[in-house]
């Protein structure tokens, strides 16, 4: 479905995209991770023929994203980072202007219409003046926008940015459920546990190029870097936990803040027992442990040394 | 109907100065022909004056009170009709839905035009009051008001290609206000030097004798072009008007062929 080789764009201050290769299969759902100015907005906005690359190849199903806008355009739904509204339109305005925008026939408009109001909850909302819903609404509303054509890949950028937890979750079991219709996804979030429950795939990008990929659900059991697992124990802040782990050859300390501990464990749960059990026979007051997410454990072997 | 242009025209009459700006404008139109039927005939003495000479002072008065009051608003309705686009995040939609660049800038022309075409219009009827003193008839009229057209529409134009150009409003608003001044007043004070050297330099030779190019200047004045447009009807100043009228209708094609490039382009803006 997506065919990106070599792709350049390059802005002034050498950021960007510096040849990055992907390939996305069609019915996928890729999540593209990395730090700030990684160039994941960079490679969205040139599939969705927003930006021209420098040089390189992007293709979405076959049909180059620079010379064929427009058959592009017809195949993909594309959601800003900052998704734009327009105020002072109802609800039911605003999606019958972006309906006439991708000139759909007058008996599918209306059918298309009543479909994205009922998926995305609106109906009850069509209505409504723009301005008067909430965010969490407004990026129902833009989603739905996206759809009103029949998008067979979708490319959103930050959707769940300022959403609360219910919009949240919201927004995970519609995104499910467009995957289970078949709809190829390109995400990119930095909300790694919402990547991590719902991609089939997450693609790492650091500096404009491909630093690596890993299957959710193949890191959720293995852990990370074959048989580390990271796990983060909150103690106390009077106590001084680091001296204790010391003592473990398999135990490396991660990270150390006030009252937060994240240790990478190889060993398995029992060597975790054995840890609590030595930091607590030594007085410090364990208040949690837990594994922590792989994803984000991978996010931080990646690139917790670049930030 | 081209979405855009409905969309265009729905939010246009939805905003307060859809109903504030017309208000101001006939409040304006109405005291410039208060003051114009007061300065001609307090001038001559109501006796003495001719009925052709008050509708023809006010007609003109109105002309150019007109086109000055619409050169400073139309920079308000098209330099700001795309950079908002892009400050309220909304241009990347139309980018990527299968809007092509040339229905957004209808869309946003259309409804630039419309509006002022609307203030057109409901200053007519005050226009149209000058024709009860005579001294000008319905022709001279619909020139004038036609070549304000022509003139508002270019400006449009290249408001709309600073729009596209800039991503703020304030900044395309201002360069199309710097725009409108270099038309109206800078083409002005430029013929007039080439003027003063010409006649230094040809003593007692009547100004017709004056080679076209360095009228040039002129053929880029707002004003200039309405004053042509009053002689039209008489076959005083036709070509004068026609080279006018080829003159602001080539600008506004050059400005449409850039502007849509620009809004092809412009994804890189937001």
């Amino acid at each position: 479905m997506i065919h990106v080789e070599g792709l350049k764009k390059l802005y002034s201050g050498d950021r960007g995209l510096r040849g990055f290769n992907v390939n996305i299969a069609q019915g996928e759902l890729v999540g593209l991770v990395g730090p700030n100015g990684a160039g994941k907005t960079t490679l969205i906005k040139i599939l969705a023929t927003l930006l021209p690359p420098d040089s390189g190849t992007a293709q979405v199903n076959g049909l180059d994203v620079q010379s064929e806008k427009r058959a592009v355009r017809k195949l993909i739904g594309h959601m800003p980072d900052v998704p734009g509204v327009y105020q002072d339109m109802k609800v039911r305005e605003f999606l019958l202007f972006f309906a006439d925008a991708y000139h759909l026939p007058s008996a599918r408009k209306r059918a298309a219409l009543e479909d994205v109001l009922a998926w995305s909850g609106l109906g009850d909302r069509a209505e409504t003046y723009v301005e008067h819903l909430s965010l969490g609404w407004k990026q129902r509303l833009v989603l739905a926008k996206t759809l009103l054509h029949g998008p067979t890949l979708l490319l959103l950028d930050e959707p769940a940015t300022g959403l609360d937890p219910l919009a949240r979750l919201e927004l995970r079991r519609q995104l499910k459920e467009l995957h289970r219709r078949g709809v190829t996804m390109l995400i990119s979030s930095h909300i790694l546990t919402d990547l991590e429950d719902i991609c089939t795939r997450i693609v790492f990008i650091a500096d404009g190029m491909n630093v690596g990929q890993t299957s959710p659900s193949a890191s959720r059991t293995d852990g990370v870097d074959g048989g580390t697992t990271v796990y983060e124990i909150e103690f106390l802040s009077s106590s001084k936990p680091k001296e204790i782990i010391q003592g473990f050859p398999d135990v490396q300390v991660l990270s150390l803040a006030e009252t937060t501990l994240r240790l990478g464990v190889t060993g398995g749960r029992e060597q975790v027992a054995r840890v609590v059990s030595a930091l607590a026979a030594a007085g410090v007051g364990v208040t949690r442990v837990q594994p922590a997410s792989a994803l984000e454990s991978q996010y931080q072997q990646l690139f917790g040394s670049r930030q | 109907m081209n979405p855009m242009v409905r969309k265009e025209l729905n939010l246009r009459m939805r905003e307060r100065r859809g109903w504030i700006l017309p208000t101001l404008y006939l409040t304006v139109m109405g005291a410039t022909v208060a003051f114009a039927y007061y300065a001609v005939t307090s001038e001559v003495g109501r006796e003495g004056i001719q009925g052709a000479t008050v509708g023809a002072t006010t007609f003109l008065t109105l002309s150019y009170a007109q086109l000055s009051l619409l050169l400073l608003l139309v920079p308000v309705f098209s330099a700001g009709a795309l950079t908002i686009e892009k400050e309220q995040r909304t241009l990347g939609g139309l980018i990527t839905s299968l809007l092509r660049p040339r229905e957004i800038w209808e869309g946003k022309f259309s409804s630039s035009l419309l509006f002022v075409g609307l203030l057109l219009c409901t200053g007519l009827p005050i226009m149209a009051l000058a024709l009860s003193f005579g001294g000008v008839g319905p022709i001279e009229l619909v020139f004038t008001v036609l070549t304000t057209l022509v003139i508002v529409a270019t400006v449009s134009t290249f408001g709309l290609y600073f729009s596209a150009t800039f991503r703020r409003s304030v900044h395309s608003t201002a360069v199309t206000y710097a725009a409108v001044i270099v038309l109206a007043v800078v083409t002005l004070v430029v013929f007039f030097l080439l003027y003063s050297q010409w006649t230094s330099g040809h003593r007692g030779l009547p100004d017709s004798e004056m080679p076209r190019y360095l009228r040039v200047p002129l053929y880029l004045n707002p004003y200039y072009f309405l004053t042509m447009g009053f002689g039209v009807a008489a076959n005083i100043s036709r070509s004068e008007w026609l080279i006018c009228l080829a003159v602001y209708v080539s600008i506004a094609v050059s400005f449409i062929a850039l502007t849509w490039r620009a809004i092809e382009n412009s994804g890189e803006q937001f």
